[in-house]
């Protein structure tokens, strides 16, 4: 017989069911974005990866240690030398003093954990603060069950990871979170018209300024939701508050990081913002006017104000960027609207492989199905138009353009990518979920309308089974990709050996840590700018140029004395002072990213300027117009200071079996200068592998000898 | 700090009283029979054994006997110690002293087991170990070539006393000798030189011995080592010790070329690759790093009495080069912490090896006892210098952890001993720590429950209140429910009972208080339902069907007592019959179980 139902001991109301699952999804979703991007952490160890985080993870630590004003006065005499460098003035400060109040209130607990710990693993961290405040954007976009499925597909989505696993310890880690929040923030300023939020949606953007550049997105696309209100006629007081409050506070908010200074009233990248300001106070005064006068006489007023207000803003435009008030547009800005514009002038920008425009295959790469879903989510918000769904849209549309220009802002779409796949996929899976279940509908009139459909029942199955299909391949793609391209710390390199064990190849540290023990405390090394963020910060030795490429010349002049001939490049070694110089060379261990193969944009930025104008890239060709290394290169190229560098003494080495000796392994020839001294210079110390080799500068010849 | 230098000052103050006030003089009775002494120069320490036999040719017995250092000497010495050389082999006190007209000279004072009588002889061994006494010669070598050091030495014993006979045996590492003072008679033969015997030589006699050979041994020097020991009551000691290390051998000139390293053994002979550090054979969690992460090149072997590692510094050291790191492991406590009550030894050691031949310009070791600990006694092996006393804090520390700090300098191998540190530590102290994390969490959690419980809003949602209510007044009534559900169970219980044993007496005691138990929870159910009425009248009608359908239950319940009471227990009925009206009553109590079901989950 059938048993009467016993409620059992744990009672729980369909609310309290609802927001344990809510909490526990959420909870998981934030720890495992947490521990996804742990992988580099347990296979190698906790150490900060790549450039410039080393450069942040140097200026936390003099942060924590020297504390905020020594930090702000900062003049750093280790990188540019003889220049030198304001840091206070040169950086966003927002990562640095976020690590570094976290490591002070650790240790105000006596937890005394490193400082290098703190730098490792912030990014983790935030990532899931992302989670959460995705969770909380989409939820007020749209409803919890988008958010929770927002929030799953955020954590694990490879285009934010690639830029946030431990030890990458860079401004985009805290930037993302703080963006959404930003958002997030004005969201809710925007439904309630409270000046309440808006403030802290002005904190919020106060925070994001502080630590990344890309906030010049954030104060872009704001404007651009009001614009759109505007012109769609959902201009309200609510968005009069919220934009007036949030556009005044940020500015002079964010006029006090001493890097933004008067940009957010002088440059053009800024003037969406400023301009959108101007335009809600005139459509206020408008609306006010409209409410009191008859329709004649408004609309003659309303044609003058228009007329007037163009010209003027034309004029006085104008005007400011002929005395140069308002800065020209800047390089990286007009590389985003015409992606070949940096490619044809300024080499500099060009040779970062991360501003180079995506290619489609890294957009599946880095989103998976989320490409897919985007478009569905994005037909999900027109279907249903709100003042808050019209931002989204903008986002979503503005973010994939930006994407598609710059490898480095795929970053910017991933947010956006997985909040639009978020309610994509939520709300296709509530229509079809209820299908499954819709044979005990009782209401008949419903009844009657739902047979027109066959197989109802049948095909709602098999679309959820599709859905978990894909999101299961997500997952594991997301996995896949994480471990297998995001994870590596690229300071050290490892390798399978022929026997199936794992090689390790830790040159650069040996290198790094060779110059901090063995060289004298103000020893001064010239190499190409990659790696002066990690001689700094690892070999605490002067160099030349770094990874903040603010001097053109500068590198310029490192670039001829690279490309130029050893008497040549004495000169220009001993008007800089340099005691070592350090180049990377992948030619015994095949490692291909090497200075060899970066030579040409040395050449490029080199020849850039007036002095090097002797410098030719052409020169460095073979006569087939090729860049070979070996007996058919151009003589230039085999004479010159970097070639030497490289392969001194290699023409000894045998590489490979079957091979003649000096066989270069990424370049898979045989070098074509093999018996040559270094007059000028001495072999300081290679490393095992020979990928770092160091070189002392010799100084001046005794007379008469 | 000031109070510690005061400290240290008036320590020293009475020290060099003592020590004036113990002057000694020199016992011209005493002669030194034979002295065969051997020099060991294979490594970059200076290791002399002196093998002396006394005479006592006074007429008083002597208690003690002094050991000369000369004043060039002086410096370098870092390890002496005697013993006797019959078969007990037993250590003899040695310390240092002053000796009247000879301020220049360095006198250490062996003081004898048993007085020597006169005309008795006896025989003992004092050993020296002195650093940074081979000097490389030339001072810069290129990284073809060998390593030459000179010594410079006595050719006699120094000795306070008239030696009868000598000769002194010197090893070098190879047989490779530039150049060696010839004071006849000597001989070389392999890699070994023995100068004497030489007879009746006059107290403090000096005679220059000069020796130039090849020893490229390794030349390193660890500028300063720190070493902290921190021990946890919880069965743990973490030691940590943080090594500056210098190639002290002749210095690289020219420059480094790996080509060269990697191909010919013969360069860079004198250039240090590896070395092999022995920890406790408890060890574990060993690590290896710097300043900017873990060095990959370190292998570990475990042996049977002890972990022997292989580290591999960064790049390897020439002259001149230096390196830094970082060595940690753990070991078991219950090795080294021993205790009665609330009374703990700890029994480590001072200096641990690092590698064979090792020199320590300056050891610093800190021990990190735990929080609470006091009334610290410190016994060590050797003189040491003991630092003030200062807190480290750490997890879960709330007044700091006291930090005994011991330093000395010039240390060699034959320094590895044992200290012992007596302290007290209050065994409830262990407690504390696990509170303070359950006090933070129960803080934590009732934090918690007091804002989601407490409602903190200046205006009222009267609907969510109500709504509350609600949910509050279904879960008593589903409580109650349960309690029917309960009293029906037990009922059936006994109707299957009353079928098979057909005992009415029994039966009926036990209905008794089912159906009291029941009556009370129907009751409670409707009092809470007619509370209900104002606030939701959808709920109210669920609760007013629920009961109805209980109703028909309970009669339904009462057919099937009836059935058995009047028909079957008499045997009024035939087995058909019975069957067909039991099944109907099943039947009809399954629906309206259905039905009541539906209710209880809709109230969910």
């Amino acid at each position: 017989m059938g048993l009467l139902a016993k409620t059992g001991g744990l009672r729980m109301s369909a609310e309290k069911q609802e927001t344990l699952l809510k909490l526990s999804i959420l909870s998981i979703a934030a720890v495992l974005s947490f521990a996804t991007r742990l992988f580099s952490v347990l296979r190698f160890e906790s150490v900060i990866h790549e450039f410039d985080p080393y450069f942040n993870y140097r200026t936390t630590k003099f942060l924590a240690e020297e504390g905020f004003y020594n930090f702000h006065n900062w003049f750093d005499d280790r990188a540019w030398y003889p220049l030198g460098r304001i840091i206070g003035g040169t950086i966003y400060p927002g990562l640095m003093v976020t690590s570094a109040a976290l490591y002070h209130l650790a240790w105000l607990l006596n937890i005394t954990i490193d400082i290098r710990n703190v730098c490792v693993f912030l990014a983790p961290l935030f990532s899931s603060l992302t989670t959460i405040v995705t969770y909380l954007l989409t939820k007020e976009l749209k409803d919890s069950a988008a958010g929770l499925v927002a929030a799953s597909m955020i954590a694990i989505v490879p285009g934010y990871i690639s830029r946030s696993v431990a030890g990458s310890y860079d401004n985009e880690g805290i930037a993302i979170f703080c963006m959404l929040f930003t958002y997030y923030m004005w969201i809710k300023a925007v439904k309630t018209g409270a000046i309440f939020w808006s403030s802290l949606a002005a904190l919020a953007y106060f925070y994001m300024v502080s630590s990344w550049g890309g906030y010049v997105f954030l104060i872009n696309l704001i404007p651009l939701h009001v614009l759109t209100l505007m012109a769609t006629g959902r201009f309200s007081h609510r968005i009069y508050v919220a934009y007036s409050t949030l556009y005044c506070v940020g500015t002079v908010l964010s006029m006090q990081i001493s890097f933004v200074g008067f940009q957010p009233v002088q440059s053009s990248e800024h003037m969406l913002a400023l301009g959108v300001f101007g335009l809600c106070q005139i459509h206020s005064l408008v609306d006010y006017l409209r409410s009191k006068m008859s329709q004649n006489d408004f609309e003659l007023l309303f044609k003058a104000l228009v007329f007037s207000m163009v010209v003027i803003s034309f004029v006085v435009g104008g005007a400011l960027t002929v005395t140069g008030k308002i800065s020209p547009w800047t390089g990286r800005f007009y590389s985003l609207l015409d992606p070949s514009y940096a490619k044809n002038h300024i080499p500099i920008i060009a040779s970062v492989s991360e501003h180079q425009p995506t290619s489609w295959s890294s957009f599946y790469f880095d989103l998976q199905i989320l490409v897919f879903l985007f478009p569905a989510g994005l037909y999900f918000c027109f279907s249903k138009l709100t003042d808050s769904n019209i931002f989204l849209i903008l986002y979503g549309v503005t973010s994939i353009y930006f994407a598609g220009v710059m490898v480095r802002l795929m970053l910017v779409l991933a947010p956006v990518m997985c909040i639009l796949s978020g309610i994509g996929a939520s709300s296709m899976l509530l229509t079809y979920m209820k299908q499954i279940e819709s044979g005990k509908v009782v209401d008949k009139k419903s009844k009657k309308f739902e047979n027109n459909y066959v197989l109802r029942s049948e095909i709602a199955t098999l679309f959820v089974a599709v859905m978990c299909f894909l999101f299961v391949s997500y997952t594991l793609h997301c996995t896949w990709v994480t471990a297998e391209a995001y994870s590596s710390p690229s300071i050290v390199l490892s390798a399978r050996s022929p026997d199936g064990g794992r090689m390790i190849f830790d040159d650069f540290r040996e290198a790094y840590y060779w110059l901090r023990m063995n060289t004298p405390e103000d020893a001064k090394v010239m190499s190409w700018w990659d790696y002066g963020y990690q001689i700094t910060a690892m070999a605490n030795r002067t160099i030349l140029v770094d990874n903040n490429t603010w001097n053109n010349t500068h590198i310029s002049r490192v670039g001829q004395a690279m490309a130029s001939s050893e008497d040549k490049a004495y000169e220009i070694m001993r008007e800089l002072d340099v005691d070592y110089v350090l180049v990377i060379f992948g030619g015994l261990t095949g490692y291909s990213s090497d200075d060899i193969n970066k030579f040409l944009w040395m050449v490029r930025i080199g020849g850039s300027t007036d002095k090097g104008k002797h410098i030719t890239e052409w020169d460095y060709y073979s006569p087939a117009g090729e860049f070979r290394v070996d007996k058919e290169g151009s003589p230039v190229l085999l004479n010159c200071l970097m070639y030497k560098m490289c392969y001194y003494r290699f023409g000894q080495v045998y590489t490979e079996g079957g091979k003649p000796s000096g066989y270069d392994r990424v370049r898979n020839m045989e070098i074509g200068n093999k018996d040559f001294e270094l007059d000028v210079l001495e072999e300081a110390y290679t490393t095992e592998h020979w990928l770092v080799r160091i070189y002392k500068v010799k100084d001046l010849r005794n007379r008469g000898i | 700090m000031a109070r510690g230098i005061i400290r240290g000052f008036i320590i020293l103050l009475s020290v060099c009283c003592i020590v004036s006030a113990n002057s000694e003089t020199i016992n011209n009775d005493l002669v030194i029979k034979n002295v065969e002494r051997s020099i060991d120069l294979q490594s970059q320490l200076t290791k002399i054994v002196n093998k002396l036999t006394v005479e006592n040719t006074g007429k008083n017995p002597v208690k003690s006997l002094l050991f000369a250092i000369e004043q060039k000497h002086k410096d370098g010495l870092s390890y002496i110690a005697a013993q006797t050389r019959d078969t007990s082999r037993s250590a003899l006190k040695i310390s240092e002293t002053k000796v009247q007209n000879h301020p220049d000279k360095l006198f250490y004072k062996i003081e004898l087991k048993d007085a020597l009588s006169p005309g008795r002889s006896l025989a003992i061994e004092v050993e020296t170990v002195s650093s940074n006494e081979l000097v490389p010669h030339p001072k810069e070598i290129t990284q073809k070539e060998k390593q030459l050091v000179r010594y410079f030495g006595n050719v006699y014993f120094y000795s306070p006393y008239t030696v009868a006979k000598q000769t002194s045996v010197i090893t070098l590492p190879s047989r490779n000798v530039e150049n060696y003072t010839k004071f006849k008679p000597v001989v070389q033969s392999d890699s070994t030189i023995t100068y004497g015997p030489y007879e009746k030589v006059a107290p403090f006699s000096v005679e220059d011995l000069i020796l130039h050979f090849e020893n490229n041994n390794k030349f390193l020097t660890i500028k300063k080592l720190e070493r902290v020991i921190e021990i946890s009551h919880w069965g743990n000691i973490a030691i940590e010790e943080t090594i500056d290390l210098y190639h002290t051998g002749a210095l690289l000139k020219g420059s480094f070329s790996r080509y060269e390293y990697a191909r010919e053994s013969k360069s860079g002979q004198s250039s240090v690759q590896n070395f092999n550090t022995i920890l406790p054979a408890a060890a574990s969690d060993v690590y290896y790093r710097d300043e900017i992460g873990n060095i990959s090149t370190s292998h570990m072997r475990i042996r049977k009495d002890a972990v022997e590692l292989n580290l591999r510094p960064r790049f390897p050291l020439f002259g001149g080069w230096k390196t830094h790191y970082v060595i940690g492991y753990n070991v078991p406590s219950y090795e080294y912490l021993f205790n009665s009550g609330d009374e703990y030894l700890l029994r480590m050691r001072l200096l641990d090896h690092v590698f064979d031949d090792m020199v320590v310009e300056e050891l610093v070791t800190k021990i990190i006892l735990p929080e609470g600990s006091h009334s610290v006694k410190l016994n060590a092996p050797y003189s040491v210098t003991r630092l003030p006393d200062t807190l480290h804090y750490t997890y879960l520390d709330t007044k700091g952890r006291p930090v005994i700090t011991i330093t000395k300098n010039n240390l060699v191998e034959n320094h590895i001993q044992d200290f012992q540190l007596r302290y007290t530590f209050p065994r409830l102290l262990m407690l504390q720590e696990p509170l303070l994390v359950v006090i933070a969490l129960y803080l934590l959690f009732l934090l918690v429950i007091v804002y989601v419980r407490l409602d903190f809003s200046i205006n009222k949602d009267e609907v969510s209140e109500s709504k509350l209510r609600i949910a509050g007044r279904c879960e008593k009534i589903l409580a109650a429910q349960d309690r029917r559900v309960n009293s029906y169970n037990d009922l059936d219980d006994q109707l299957s009972e009353l079928k098979a044993n057909k005992n009415t007496n029994t039966f009926q005691a036990a209905v008794k208080s089912i159906n009291q138990e029941y009556k009370t929870a129907t009751n409670t159910i409707s009092e809470l339902s007619l509370k209900l009425k104002g606030e939701s009248g959808d709920v109210y009608e669920r609760i007013q069907e629920l009961q109805k359908l209980d109703k028909a239950l309970k009669e339904l319940y009462n057919q099937q007592q009836a059935l058995y009471f009047d028909k079957l227990i008499p045997g009024r009925i035939g087995r058909q019959p019975f069957v067909d009206a039991e099944s109907v009553i099943i039947k009809k109590k399954e629906e309206t179980v259905e039905k009541i079901n539906s209710i209880v989950k809709s109230l969910q």
